[in-house]
């Protein structure tokens, strides 16, 4: 399901790029100075969040398209390895590069609240290293999915507007239409339509621990679903 | 040499490296019609064979090679390598393939990809580093190889594709264009590298514009244009030809016409077919000793290229 030499690949790759560097840079800045004291993990769970959706946004964007338009993908795939192991690397170097991101931001975070006489590092506020790396690889893994069949960083591109078009319709439909009680009914389905946040298994292990289930399922399901839609995918550029 | 024949094989009865059988591919073009980018194509490319493709832009040579590595989808017809379909994994283990301008991940340097396609192809990881050195030595890359590729010149680019076609020693290489950007000493040192595949007994078809490279290494040549292979030309059997311009053509004519009598002159240059280029060096002494004052001496590129004009262009 996984090829390691493409998933060292595409993290050494990702882990070179400038933006998603800068991105990583500012990511550790901000826990560093923004980590309250006496509480690096609550900090972390809750400014981290844009962060990691950025830093998400920018490791999916062409995860798999940017290698086919580039003509790499079509020598890779001619050695003896199936598509599901290409597929399966290349989010996995994503999430490797997504991870080594966070467990830095986390030191930051952690190390700047210490220093202004917080909570020393303990393994229980670790905790919220995994389940913010399990939250943003299943959003890659919808990225990949998306990207199985949109051009260059275009998967990035509708993923966000289809957020937004969804937050908006979410918003505006119940009073639109006169039914205020759909908004309830909409905020549950809002949990169905995408990964959910495990972050709350570290606050609310009840609640946290059916949202990182779901995030895993959600993570295979996905990568599935590039599966299908890369299979169906000629790989060379064509000419005409 | 044959010609006129639809279709292009060989009498040894080895399984083909390639065989495409009947291939046809339509694309749809931006005006809204379609495109037939290959149409019919028949062939076939045996063990110990290098079998190039001539044609102009638009013939459809770089679809039928990977239309032949199943890259793209077949409208009609089928490829197989070894007798087999080419997606299957222990298939593509003997397949080497350097597109025409290959584009690699901008980060990552030339070992660094090489070593991938090693790991890939089932080399541990320390024998995958090795082997990525060797191999980059191997056609002139070793030092931009420890470059990112995103600064790499199109012959650099083209040098790290031909390594990575030749990684897992393939007993089937296909080279779309393998010389261009490539400096003299590169287009020398991939002749050098044909003639020794050639000589392992691997397979390769050839795509190349560079009529005198491909008439000096190629055992047989298709003529494609608009799709369809219009003709094979046997090069070996047909033998090779030598020109030679002279200083003074008026004074030796007579002597030449003794000494050499299968040679032809026609103003200042004199012709002669040859068996093989092992014959030029006692050709050049026959000439001297005739009294030929010798500017100039090249073999080979003419006929063929009469030929492609013939075939492809259609000029008399």
């Amino acid at each position: 399901m996984i090829s390691w030499p493409v998933a060292r690949a595409a993290a050494r790759e990702k882990l070179r790029s400038p933006a998603i560097l800068a991105i990583g840079l500012c990511f550790a800045a901000a826990a560093a100075l923004g980590g309250r004291a006496g509480a690096p993990r609550e900090a972390f769970g809750g400014f981290g969040i844009p962060f990691l959706v950025v830093l998400t946004l920018a490791l999916g964007a062409g995860l798999l398209a940017g290698e086919l338009e580039s003509g790499h993908a079509q020598l890779v795939l001619l050695r003896p390895i199936t598509r599901a192991a290409w597929v399966g690397g290349r989010l996995a170097g994503a999430g490797i590069a997504l991870a080594a991101i966070v467990v830095a931001a986390w030191l930051a975070a952690a190390g700047g609240a210490a220093l202004r006489g917080g909570e020393a590092l303990s393994l229980s506020a670790f905790a919220v290293v995994p389940l913010a790396v399990l939250w943003g690889f299943a959003w890659l893994s919808v990225l990949a999915a998306i990207g199985a069949v949109l051009p260059g960083w275009t998967n990035a591109a509708a993923l966000v507007l289809a957020a937004i078009a969804w937050a908006t319709l979410r918003g505006t439909l119940p009073a639109a239409l006169g039914h205020p009680e759909w908004t309830a009914w909409l905020a549950e389905l809002s949990n169905y339509l995408g990964p959910q946040d495990p972050l709350q298994l570290a606050f609310r292990p009840r609640e946290g621990l059916g949202a990182a289930l779901y995030d895993l399922s959600w993570v295979f399901f996905a990568w599935l679903v590039a599966v299908l839609l890369f299979n169906r995918r000629e790989l060379a550029r064509r000419r005409a | 040499m044959t010609g006129g024949q639809p279709t292009a094989t060989s009498n040894t009865t080895a399984t083909p490296a390639l065989e495409v059988t009947g291939l046809r591919k339509v694309y749809p073009s931006r005006k809204g019609g379609q495109v037939v980018a290959v149409d019919g194509l028949t062939f076939q490319v045996r063990p110990g064979e290098v079998v190039g493709l001539l044609g102009p832009n638009g013939a459809g040579k770089t679809t039928a090679m990977q239309l032949a590595l199943s890259l793209l989808d077949p409208d009609a017809g089928e490829a197989r390598l070894f007798g087999q379909h080419p997606e299957l994994l222990q298939v593509r283990r003997r397949v080497g393939y350097a597109p025409d301008a290959p584009l690699f991940p901008r980060k990552l340097t030339g070992l660094q990809l090489l070593a991938l396609h090693a790991e890939l192809l089932g080399f541990p990881r320390r024998d995958a580093r090795q082997r990525a050195e060797r191999f980059a030595e191997q056609v002139g890359f070793a030092d931009p190889a420890r470059r990112p590729a995103g600064t790499y010149s199109r012959g650099e680019a083209q040098r790290l594709g031909l390594a990575l076609a030749l990684l897992g020693d393939p007993d089937l290489v296909l080279l779309d264009e393998p010389t261009a950007g490539l400096d003299p000493a590169g287009v020398a040192a991939m002749r050098e590298l044909l003639v020794s595949l050639r000589a392992r007994g691997a397979a390769v078809l050839l795509n190349s514009h560079l009529l005198s490279e491909v008439e000096r290494v190629c055992d047989r040549v298709l003529f494609l244009k608009e799709g369809r292979l219009l003709r094979t030309h046997e090069v070996r059997a047909g033998g090779r030809r030598v020109e030679v311009r002279l200083v003074n053509p008026a004074q030796i004519a007579g002597p030449l016409a003794q000494a050499i009598p299968g040679g032809t002159l026609e103003g200042d240059r004199f012709r002669v077919p040859v068996a093989s280029e092992d014959a030029v060096p006692a050709l050049v002494r026959q000439l001297v000793a005739a009294g030929a004052g010798i500017l100039e001496v090249r073999l080979a590129g003419a006929e063929l290229e009469q030929l492609y004009l013939q075939i492809v262009e259609g000029r008399a």
